[in-house]
């Protein structure tokens, strides 16, 4: 698949201050990128680059071959772009707001019209279609927000935070939306400073901090970049003495011992080694109650890399 | 295309607001009708009479009061029962003319007449149109005096005779001649006025507060959106210039047209009309653009753009007519757009004129619109494109 985004070099100073610092990556088609870092880290900086927004001091942006900049419309009809902020009239109908945006994506009016019908489908708003979006819960006006970045059916979404602030059944719903446009060849920029949502979302995660990015790859590949590892314990009773040595024999794991009632088994990939390891540690008599396997997560990433947390 | 777009969206965002029903549509006329009010017209001062049932002199002074023009008159039982309906707003006057009125004329006696009236301005009118009528009769009348008098006729005699002389319009006549331009001709209707200083005051004002909604924008991100989409920063720009055009040239079409099917307000040459409301409206859409892109906050941008159009446009001469200005202040309502035009109505109302006689205020106007939306457009660029 080829990409349909490349940043490449991208640098924003205000002032003296370094916002975005030689961010570069690219995302393909159908893949879903993240951005995790947290607040003031520069996501929004480089998004702004990225849809044309804002210009860079250097570096530039290509969405589908086509360089994007501010003083140019060009390229702009292959993105989508869903702000932070609420960026709808509060005082026009769901469907007006719709419409409003999609003619400015220039869409004609049965196209719009179908597309309409589809977004509001999608987001769950089409029995709320007339109504203005002043009288919106907050996630239904997320919703409606990520829906005027669909409406026009672009190559490219760019969403930045789009969950901040929502209850949890909405939150749900959108990153259920987000999966399904990736599904469908749809290329996703992600920024979030929630490692779960960039866990469950993203094919590739990029952290960011201080204006730079700090890591790139899949979750796997940054956990091994900063050499974490996955934890296995299993609570047990008998000879946990002899099941941790043997254990610590096998290939893959990196070292086990015995702890009160359990043994602490700390590998590389934990699904990989777990039937066997299992199977050693019965063989060495002791009774197996319970086995509780704990992956590294981003978070731990994050904290490797940047020294804080990702809420800090 | 998306120009349209845009501009459409901001005259439906102000039709939907309920507070704007009020202010931009009810407010207005409503002030209007006030000043109409004030101005007069629409009613008839009355006069209520009492007559004395036996006196040819008070039947001919009652009869003189009636045929008076631009009054009208009842006749009362009793002065109790006049003095009650003044008080009671009624009648604005009332004229008691007792039975012997003619007895005491006879014996050449001085006549008294009664006149009552309620404690306004009205009252001193309707006293001088009461003396007026009062007179004509008691002009025959002191002729007999004279001649019975003089003669062996008797007053009933003379006055028979004087009574045809006085009506036949043989007194001397004083003719009247106004010299210039009468500030406010009587051609002109009650509420001419009132409408097009407060189509002037309106306009702007909603223009102004208009604002507000730009700043709304620009604060809930919509604005940066549109120039996410392939949309250029020039097309925005122009489209909420024409937002705020639209929005003026609707209240302004609303009330000349309401005016001029409700209150009769003949706005002269309707080219020349539509012309003045379009140059004022572009005045009134740059000034508030302006403001949408100098302030942050809507509510500080709303209050005082209130303030300010309440100032220009009394500066300018929409709450008390221009024309009673000093010379000094007459130059100085003139740096603002509303004293021209007032000046470019006031031409199309009073005096007849057609758009080829308004061309100096329409070009006045034409520089204050393009002065300040090229300003409002020079800053909302920098505040819509700054990170």
């Amino acid at each position: 698949m080829g990409n349909i985004l490349e940043a490449s070099g991208l640098t924003r100073t205000f002032d003296q201050l370094i916002a975005v610092d030689d961010v570069s990556f690219e995302i393909a088609e159908g893949e879903t990128f993240g951005l995790l870092g947290p607040n003031g880290a520069g996501k929004t900086t480089s998004i702004s680059m990225i849809a044309g927004l804002l210009e860079p001091d250097s570096g530039r942006v290509t969405v589908e071959g086509v360089e994007i900049s501010t003083g140019s419309t060009k390229g702009k009809a292959s993105i989508g772009l869903v702000p932070q902020e609420l960026a709808i009239y509060p005082d026009l109908t769901a469907v007006e707001n719709l419409v409003f945006f999609g003619r400015l994506y220039g869409m004609n009016r049965e196209e719009l019209a179908r597309r309409v019908d589809e977004v509001l489908d999608v987001i769950g708003l089409t029995d709320r279609r007339d109504d203005l979006t002043k009288e919106f819960s907050g996630g239904m006006k997320r919703r409606l927000n990520i829906g005027i970045g669909l409406l026009h059916r672009p190559r490219m979404l760019i969403l930045d935070e789009p969950t901040v602030g929502v209850d949890p059944q909405s939150r749900n719903a959108i990153l259920e939306s987000v999966e399904q446009l990736s599904s469908e060849g749809m290329a996703v920029l992600y920024t979030t400073h929630y490692m779960e949502e960039a866990e469950r979302l993203c094919d590739r995660v990029a952290i960011i901090d201080e204006g730079a990015i700090q890591a790139e790859g899949t979750r796997r590949e940054l956990v091994a970049l900063v050499g974490e590892t996955d934890r296995i314990s299993i609570a047990a009773e008998g000879d946990l003495d002899a099941a941790s040595s043997a254990a610590g024999s096998m290939s893959g794991v990196r070292e086990a011992v015995t702890g009160d009632h359990t043994i602490e088994v700390l590998a590389a990939d934990a699904s990989s080694i777990l039937p066997e390891l299992l199977g050693r540690v019965s063989g060495a008599g002791v009774n197996i109650h319970g086995v509780e396997v704990i992956e590294p997560n981003l978070e731990a990433v994050f904290l490797h890399l940047t020294g804080k947390a990702l809420r800090d | 295309m998306k120009i349209l777009v845009i501009a459409a969206s901001n005259v439906r965002r102000m039709l939907r607001d309920r507070s704007n029903i009020f202010f931009v549509f009810i407010f207005p006329i409503a002030i209007i009708l006030l000043i109409g009010a004030q101005f007069g017209g629409g009613v008839d001062p009355r006069i209520g009479l009492v007559v004395g049932s036996d006196d040819q002199l008070a039947a001919d002074i009652a009869e003189s009061i009636e045929s008076a023009e631009g009054i009208e008159t009842n006749r009362f039982e009793s002065e109790a029962e006049l003095v009650e309906t003044v008080e009671r707003g009624g009648a604005q006057a009332g004229v008691i003319l007792p039975n012997g009125l003619s007895e005491v004329a006879a014996r050449g006696d001085v006549v008294e007449i009664g006149f009552i009236s309620r404690p306004d301005g009205s009252g001193t009118q309707l006293q001088s149109v009461a003396n007026a009528a009062i007179a004509k009769v008691m002009t025959a009348v002191g002729a007999a005096q004279f001649a019975a008098s003089e003669t062996d006729a008797s007053f009933e005699e003379a006055l028979s005779t004087s009574r045809p002389l006085a009506e036949d319009g043989s007194s001397i006549g004083v003719e009247v001649t106004a010299v210039g331009e009468a500030l406010f001709p009587s051609s002109m209707g009650q509420f001419d006025l009132g409408a097009s200083s407060q189509l002037v005051l309106f306009v702007f004002l909603t223009a102004m507060t208009g604002s507000a909604a730009l700043i709304l924008s620009r604060q809930l991100g919509i604005t940066k959106r549109m120039l996410s989409t392939p949309t250029s920063v020039s097309t925005v720009i122009v489209g909420e210039s024409l937002g705020r055009l639209g929005q003026a040239l609707v209240q302004g079409l609303y009330i000349i047209g309401l005016t001029f099917l409700v209150f009769r307000v003949d706005w002269g040459d309707p080219l020349g009309a539509l012309l003045l409301l379009i140059a004022f409206s572009a005045v009134g859409a740059g000034a508030g653009m302006l403001m949408g892109s100098i302030f942050r906050n809507d509510q500080q941008a709303a209050g005082i753009g209130v303030i300010l159009s309440i100032g220009l446009a009394a500066l300018g001469g929409s709450m008390l007519p221009i024309e009673l200005f000093s010379p000094t202040m007459k130059t100085v309502a003139h740096a603002t757009p509303h004293a021209w035009a007032l000046d470019g109505f006031a031409e199309l109302l009073r005096r007849e004129g057609t758009a080829l006689d308004i061309l100096p205020e329409l070009g006045v106007l034409a520089a204050y619109a393009v002065v300040l939306l090229a300003l409002a457009s020079w800053r909302l660029k920098a505040v819509i494109t700054r990170p």
